[in-house]
C-alpha cells in the first residue's frame, strides 16, 4: 500500500464520518462546523488527483464564503433547542422510509460496478493551465451562456432586494384584506 | 443561434430601459418591439439564413425541431405580452425589470430545446427556472407570493441537485457530456442510476407526479400574470427539453425506462384529473389541469415516434394558446373562484363566447387545436404498442371534461354578478385572434407540423 493509497483512505473515512456528523449533530453550528472539515477532505481527494486549482477553489468558495453565509444566518437566526420545529413522528418516519428507499436504489445499483481504483498520479488536466486552455477553447460556449444565467440573477437581486417606495393607502389595505384573507383560507 | 442571442441582447437593453426610458408605455412598447424581432430572426433561422457563425463544438444544434419549438415559444409569448403586459405592471415597480426576466426565460429555453450536451441541458434548465423563481415571488408585499417563491426556490434547487448528480453519474459512465450515447449489450448500471435522476429532476421541472406537489402551491401563490406564463410556455420548453433528453441520450436504453415513463404518464393524469374535480378556485382548477396536461404530454416521452415529435409541437401550442387566453381573463376577474364567473355570459357574452373555444381546446373537443394534439399523442401511444395507456388517457380526459364545463356552466347557466375590470377593445380582437388560431390548427394542423420538415 502505498503512501497515495493510505492517504486515501484517511481522507475518505473522515469525509464519511463528518459527512454523516453534518446530518447527525443536534445543533446547528456544530453541523456547518462539521461541514467544513467534510469540505476539507475533499480538497484533500483533489489533490490527490493532482487537481490542485479545484482544490484551491473547493476550499476558498465553499469552505471560505459560503459557510461563513452559513454560520451568519444561522446565528442571525438565533437557532436553538427551544425554537426547533417538533416534527411529528410519522413526519419522520416517512422521512426515513424514503431517505433508505434511495439509498437501497443507489447501493443495489452501485454495487456490481467493476472496482477500479483511480490514481492521477501522472495527470495533469487538473492543472490551472490546462483548465484555462480546455475552459476558453472547447468549453467557451457554455462559459458564455452561463453569464446570462448570472445576470439573470442579478437583476432577481435587484428586484427583489431594492425598497419599494410606499404604495397609496388603499392598495396596501387590499393587499393586507387579501393576505389574511389567504391565510384564514 | 439568432433566437438565442437576440433574446439575451433584448433582456439586456430591457435592463437599461429601466433607467433610459421612464415611460410605462414606452417601455412596452419596446419589449413588443424586441419580441418581434427575435420571432423574424428565428423564421430566418427556420429558412435556412443564419445571422451568427458561431461553433459551439457540438454542444448546440439548431434542428427544425428546436427551431420550431422556439417559434411556437416566442409567438405565445408575443401573444401572452399583448394580452397581459398592462397586468405586469400591477405586480411591482420594476416594471422593464420583469420583461428583461421573461426575455432571459426565452434565452433559456432556446437553449434546453437545442442542447446536445448535459452541461447545456443544465445550463438552458437554469436560466430557465431562476427568474421564475424571481418573478413568483416579485408581488414583495404579498405573503403568499413570498410563500411560493421560497417553496419553488427550495424545491427547485434540491432539483438540480438530483440533476446534477445524475449528469455526473452519466459522465463517470460514459466519459463525454455530449448526448448520443451508444451502449454495449451490457448497460452500465451508472448510466442507469444517472439516467433516473435526470428522470426524476425533469418530472419535477414539468411537474409530473408525484413530483407535482409544488405546482398548485407555486401557481396559485404567484402573481397571476406570471402563473400564466409559468404554466403555459416553460412547462413546454421543460417537455421538449425532456423529450430532447430521452430520444437522444436515452434512445438506446429505451427498455431500461420505458414503462416506468409509462407509470408516471398515467399517475400525472390520474392525480391531476381527480384532484381538478374538488377545486373551487379557477386559478388552482387551471394548476391541476396543467398537471393533467403534462400527463398527456409525458405520453410523447413514452412513445418517441415522429408522431409524438408532431403531436408534442401541437400541443404545446394548442395548450399555450388556450391557457394564456384563459388567464388573460382571469386576471381581470374580482373574484377567482367559480361563483366569481357566474352570469359572466350575460354581461360579456362576447368574451365568454371565446372563453368557451379555450376550454374546449383543453378539453379536447374535435374542430379545436386540442383535440388533434390529444389526438397525435394517443395515436402515437398505441403505435408505441400500449393500448391500455390510451384508453386510460381517454378516460382521463373524460373526466376532464366534467371540470372544464362547470366553468362554462358557470358563467351560461347560472345568475350572479360576474365583474371583470379593464377590457378594451384591442383585449378582446387579441383574444378573438388566439381562439381563431385555435380553431384554425384544430382544422389545418399541418400549417403548424409542416414546418418540421419544409
Amino acid at each position: 500500500m502505498g503512501i497515495t493509497q493510505i492517504l486515501f483512505w484517511i481522507l475518505a473515512i473522515t469525509a464519511i464520518f463528518s459527512a454523516l456528523m453534518v446530518v447527525i449533530s443536534k445543533n446547528p453550528v456544530y453541523s456547518v462546523l462539521w461541514l467544513i472539515v467534510t469540505f476539507f477532505t475533499i480538497s484533500g481527494h483533489y489533490i490527490l488527483l493532482n487537481a490542485q486549482f479545484l482544490a484551491v477553489v473547493n476550499i476558498i468558495v465553499y469552505a471560505g464564503a459560503i459557510m461563513v453565509l452559513f454560520l451568519f444566518v444561522i446565528m442571525l437566526m438565533n437557532l436553538n433547542k427551544e425554537t426547533e420545529p417538533q416534527k411529528s413522528k410519522w413526519l419522520k418516519l416517512a422521512g426515513a422510509v424514503a431517505g433508505g428507499c434511495l439509498l437501497l436504489v443507489l447501493v443495489a445499483g452501485l454495487r456490481h460496478t467493476e472496482k477500479q481504483m483511480t490514481e492521477m498520479v501522472t495527470g495533469d488536466i487538473g492543472l490551472i493551465q490546462n483548465l484555462g486552455k480546455v475552459l476558453f477553447k472547447d468549453y467557451v460556449v457554455p462559459f458564455e451562456i452561463s453569464s446570462i444565467l448570472f445576470l439573470s440573477a442579478m437583476v432577481g437581486a435587484v428586484v427583489l432586494g431594492k425598497k419599494e417606495p410606499r404604495i397609496p393607502v388603499e392598495t396596501e389595505m387590499r393587499k393586507v384584506e387579501e393576505t389574511q384573507q389567504a391565510i384564514n383560507i | 443561434m439568432n433566437a438565442l442571442i437576440f433574446s439575451a441582447v433584448s433582456g439586456v437593453i430591457m435592463m437599461f430601459s429601466s433607467f433610459l426610458l421612464n415611460n410605462k408605455n414606452s417601455v412596452r412598447v419596446l419589449a413588443h418591439v424586441l419580441l418581434l424581432a427575435t420571432i423574424i430572426a428565428n423564421i430566418f433561422e427556420l429558412r435556412g439564413i443564419s445571422f451568427f457563425h458561431i461553433d459551439t463544438r457540438g454542444m448546440l444544434e439548431f434542428d427544425r425541431f428546436a427551431l420550431l419549438f422556439t417559434l411556437v415559444a416566442n409567438v405565445c409569448t408575443f401573444a401572452f405580452f399583448l394580452l397581459s403586459s398592462r397586468d405586469l405592471e400591477k405586480i411591482g415597480n420594476h416594471y422593464s425589470d420583469y420583461f428583461s426576466l421573461l426575455f432571459f426565460i426565452l434565452a433559456g429555453i432556446v437553449v434546453s430545446s437545442s442542447f446536445k450536451s448535459l452541461l447545456m441541458l443544465f445550463l438552458g434548465i437554469e436560466i430557465l427556472s431562476i427568474p421564475l423563481y424571481i418573478l413568483t415571488g416579485s408581488d414583495k408585499r404579498n405573503l403568499k407570493s413570498n410563500e411560493a417563491s421560497l417553496k419553488y426556490f427550495l424545491m427547485g434547487s434540491f432539483s438540480t441537485g438530483l440533476m446534477l448528480m445524475g449528469i455526473a453519474l452519466i459522465y463517470g459512465a460514459t466519459g463525454t457530456f455530449q448526448t448520443g450515447i451508444t451502449v454495449a449489450e451490457k448497460v452500465p448500471v451508472l448510466l442507469i442510476t444517472g439516467m433516473m435522476l435526470l428522470l426524476f429532476s425533469m418530472s419535477f421541472k414539468v411537474s409530473a407526479a408525484p413530483f407535482h406537489f409544488w405546482t398548485p402551491d407555486v401557481y396559485d401563490g404567484a402573481p397571476t400574470v406570471v402563473t400564466s406564463f409559468m404554466a403555459t410556455v416553460v412547462k413546454a420548453a421543460g417537455f421538449i427539453a425532456f423529450m430532447r433528453l430521452f430520444a437522444e441520450e436515452f434512445g438506446s436504453i429505451r427498455p431500461e425506462w420505458k414503462l416506468l415513463v409509462g407509470i408516471v404518464a398515467a399517475v400525472t393524469l390520474f392525480i391531476g384529473n381527480i384532484t381538478a374535480v374538488f377545486q373551487q378556485s379557477v386559478k388552482r382548477m387551471l394548476a391541476y389541469s396543467s398537471i393533467s396536461q403534462a400527463g398527456f404530454m409525458m405520453l410523447a416521452i413514452y412513445s418517441l415516434s415522429n408522431d409524438a415529435k408532431e403531436g408534442l409541437i401541437l400541443y404545446a401550442a394548442a395548450y399555450s394558446l388556450a391557457t394564456i387566453g384563459i388567464f388573460a381573463v382571469l386576471v381581470r376577474m374580482k373574484d377567482y373562484t367559480f361563483e366569481g364567473f357566474n352570469g359572466f355570459a350575460k354581461q360579456q357574452p362576447f368574451l365568454a363566447g371565446i372563453l368557451v373555444v379555450f376550454l374546449l381546446s383543453l378539453a379536447g373537443i374535435p374542430l379545436t387545436a386540442g383535440f388533434l394534439s390529444k389526438f397525435y399523442m394517443l395515436k402515437a401511444t398505441i403505435d408505441g404498442g400500449s393500448l391500455a395507456l390510451a384508453i386510460f388517457a381517454v378516460l382521463m380526459a373524460a373526466v376532464s371534461v366534467y371540470y372544464y364545463f362547470r366553468l362554462i356552466q358557470s358563467m351560461y347557466f347560472k345568475t350572479g354578478n360576474a365583474t371583470i375590470s379593464g377590457t378594451t377593445t384591442g383585449f378582446k380582437y387579441t383574444l378573438a385572434a388566439l381562439a381563431g388560431i385555435t380553431i384554425l390548427l384544430g382544422i389545418f394542423p399541418n400549417l403548424l407540423t409542416n414546418w418540421l420538415y419544409f
